[in-house]
């Protein structure tokens, strides 16, 4: 079939991603170069997913900017934040507008600051460009070659950990901590975008938390650097070629092969055995497979997400028996399609692969090859609803649940909330109520 | 209301040719608007006898767009002639094509274009680079189209791009070229050249104008000829481009030729050697 228009993309522009890079680091104020809306968006979405308010900056470009170039706003903006929070760091996004007229963002910034109190990371992210995973990619690479240098080798591993959610990241820090490996987050989003209100205290403007300055310098003398999302593996590439520090990427960890590779990959980089507690996770994994089996054993399951969180999962899915019938990105990656053809080989399924496309597209993928769950944001919901079928919601933005950014999807444990919330899902909705607890 | 495009090569001699034209225009009664659509803003210096210092667009930048007044903007020149540079960006950033659209949608609204006019001229810059440059014929300001040029591969180059330009907008308005203006450089066989180009291209060839250093004589007093020397025979040329156009009825949807052609016909009569 052929269209000429996109019906419900879950995508979203560059500077989405670029912004929550930036929010994953201690001390720095995301600043998007371009009109008020073009952060507006952003910080909705941000409120609404993480119920977290949003401290993003815009420069608030309009006619006048758009012909004269926006270097006054610009360099206006940074001089107002910097006066106003003194932050660590400013990142800046571009926008459509800001690089279709050609602003030399990192000459601008760079006269507009004239002292070294403040890191300014001028990440080019042209919305009209790729997807937030692009923008995600291009603030992080931004932020490691402004700040990564040589120095002693440190033991560390460096995470670049993609959109996922605070409780995924605190799951693959709890992993980390039983290994026994220490690790560099590039960059962190879980105290930021879920910072607790402390005894006494109101929540600062730049909350505690994310990876600090110092840290991202450091990355450059790491052990080796494991993407767990390899459409923002830049970062990891730059590192390798920059410092010969060895890079990773993988799809997420979810599930037990993804999660076995994560592992093993942890034990290659820091010559460390895999304790008996991350054994025990994984066979509780295991275990909870088993558990419910008997209700999701054959069922079809639609996904539609990011790539690496997507391919994952398709793959766990068909380990616990059930029948991915679509898997769907709106971000293209070359190791999508492979993915899920080598899940189809291995598992004999037959999920359909649709990749660059939109929900409109999923949805009749959805009526010919049958769903009994759809796994993915928020935007799902209206697909789920018309099909009467559940909708289990994971990825971003997920703004009509509370609370979904808390938990783990990732990691043996991840995987286990995961396999519930499905499982319960179906219970949910193919079962009487009354008769749930029989 | 006749409003009517000029484009041509950077430094063909648009503004110089402009300006003269309008001058013509204005003597024999006609009353006439001509917008610079150009960010060096030097496109009414000499119908102003100096440089006008306020652009819309650095008006708009200085006192936003409710500083921006008729008054303010727009000078009488010579002959009653309304001038009005839209101005632009440094060279180097911003957007000087958004420019021509913010400064001709704000002159608009400013009611600009309600005074009775025989003819609104926009002189534009060099070729239709972007969509901002190609503003005055897309929407229906400028439905007439004349292009300068002279013998030289690059202006006729320049000159068949901007076709090219003409026939895109052509679809989906009332844009044609009215024809070609020929700013003599002094190259042999030039007015054969430019008529057979003109015909090539589908239109025709409206003026030759002869190179004469009285143009640049009249331009360092900051004026045009028709103002300066009034019984000079480069006058008379610059009434008679301005009698053509008066009288022209020769509106055609160019043929743009293709580069090969372009350079053969070069080579035919002699300006350029294989």
């Amino acid at each position: 079939m052929t269209r000429s228009v996109t019906i419900n993309p879950p995508k979203m522009c560059q500077p989405m991603g670029a912004i929550l890079a930036y929010m994953g680091v201690h001390g720095c104020v995301p600043l998007v170069h371009g009109s008020q809306g073009c952060s507006t968006y952003p910080r909705y979405n941000i409120a609404r997913h993480f119920r977290e308010s949003a401290e993003v900056a815009v420069s608030s470009l309009s006619e006048d900017a758009a012909v004269f170039g926006g270097a006054q706003n610009l360099t206006e903006a940074i001089k107002n934040i910097k006066s106003r929070l003194s932050p660590e760091a400013i990142g800046i996004c571009t926008t459509c507008m800001s690089e279709t007229i050609g602003d030399d963002v990192k000459l601008i910034s760079k006269k507009a600051l004239q002292d070294e109190s403040t890191k300014i990371f001028p990440a080019s992210t042209p919305s009209y460009v790729g997807t937030h995973l692009t923008g995600y990619d291009n603030a992080l690479r931004t932020l490691v070659e402004t700040l990564a240098v040589n120095g002693e080798p440190n033991n560390k591993i460096n995470i670049i950990t993609g959109v996922i959610n605070p409780g995924d990241i605190r799951e693959l820090k709890n992993m980390l901590r039983l290994m026994n490996v220490q690790s560099i987050f590039l960059s962190d989003i879980s105290e930021t975008l879920d910072s607790p209100i402390l005894p006494g205290g109101h929540k600062p403007l730049l909350p505690e938390g994310g990876t600090k300055l110092v840290d991202i310098a450091d990355s450059a003398n790491s052990l080796g650097t494991i993407a767990i999302c390899r459409t923002a593996g830049s970062a990891a590439v730059y590192l390798k070629n920059k410092f010969n520090v060895p890079a990773i990427l993988d799809p997420a960890p979810i599930g037990v092969a993804n999660t076995d590779m994560f592992v093993q990959n942890i034990c290659l980089l820091s010559g460390k055995p895999i304790p008996r507690e991350i054994e025990i996770e994984r066979g509780r994994l295991i275990d909870s497979m088993v558990d419910v089996h008997h209700y999701m054993f054959g069922r079809k399951v639609a996904i539609f997400g990011d790539p690496d969180i997507v391919s994952a999962m398709v793959r766990f899915f068909a380990e616990a028996g059930m029948k991915p019938t679509v898997a769907m990105t709106a971000t293209k990656h070359k190791d999508f399609a492979p993915d899920i053809k080598a899940v189809n080989s291995e598992y004999k399924t037959d999920t359909q692969i649709l990749e660059g496309t939109d929900l409109y597209e999923f949805h009749e993928v959805v009526k010919t090859h049958g769903a009994e769950l759809i796994v993915g944001n928020s935007k799902g919901k209206d697909i789920a609803d018309d099909e009467n079928i559940p909708l289990v919601r994971v990825g971003f933005p997920v703004y009509d649940r509370v609370g979904v950014y808390r938990y783990p999807i990732i990691g043996y444990n991840g995987s286990i909330y995961l396999l519930d919330l499905m499982t319960n899902a179906i219970l949910g909705h193919k079962y009487d109520p009354n008769k749930l607890h029989q | 209301m006749r409003q009517i495009a000029i484009y041509g090569k950077g430094g063909i001699g648009k503004s110089t040719t402009t300006q003269n034209l309008t001058a013509a225009l204005a003597s024999i009664g006609k009353r006439v608007m001509q917008i610079g659509c150009d960010p060096k803003a030097d496109s009414t210096r000499m119908l102003l006898g100096g440089k006008a210092q306020a652009t819309v667009l650095d008006t708009m930048r200085d006192n936003g767009t409710a500083g921006v007044t008729l008054d303010v903007v727009r000078h009488t020149g010579f002959g009653g002639i309304k001038c009005v540079e839209a101005g632009g960006p440094e060279p180097g950033v911003g957007c000087a094509g958004r420019g021509v659209i913010t400064a001709i949608k704000l002159l608009e609204e400013l009611g600009a274009y309600n005074e009775e006019f025989d003819f609104v001229f926009y002189d534009v810059l060099g070729d239709v680079v972007c969509g901002g440059f190609a503003m005055p014929i897309r929407e229906g300001y400028a439905k007439e189209i004349y292009i300068v040029a002279s013998g030289e591969l690059m202006a006729l180059y320049a000159a068949n791009n901007i076709c090219k330009g003409i026939v895109k907008f052509a679809e989906n308005g009332d844009a044609r070229l009215g024809g070609i203006i020929c700013n003599s450089r002094n190259v042999d066989n030039e007015r054969e050249l430019l008529l057979e180009f003109s015909k090539k291209i589908g239109s025709q060839l409206i003026q030759f104008v002869p190179r004469d250093n009285i143009v640049q004589r009249a331009e360092i007093n900051r004026k045009t000829v028709i103002d300066f020397d009034p019984a000079c025979i480069q006058a008379e040329v610059y009434r008679s481009l301005a009698k053509n156009i008066i009288e022209n009825r020769n509106f055609v949807i160019p043929k743009p030729m293709a580069m090969q052609e372009l350079e053969d016909m070069m080579v035919e009569f002699g300006i350029v050697e294989r």
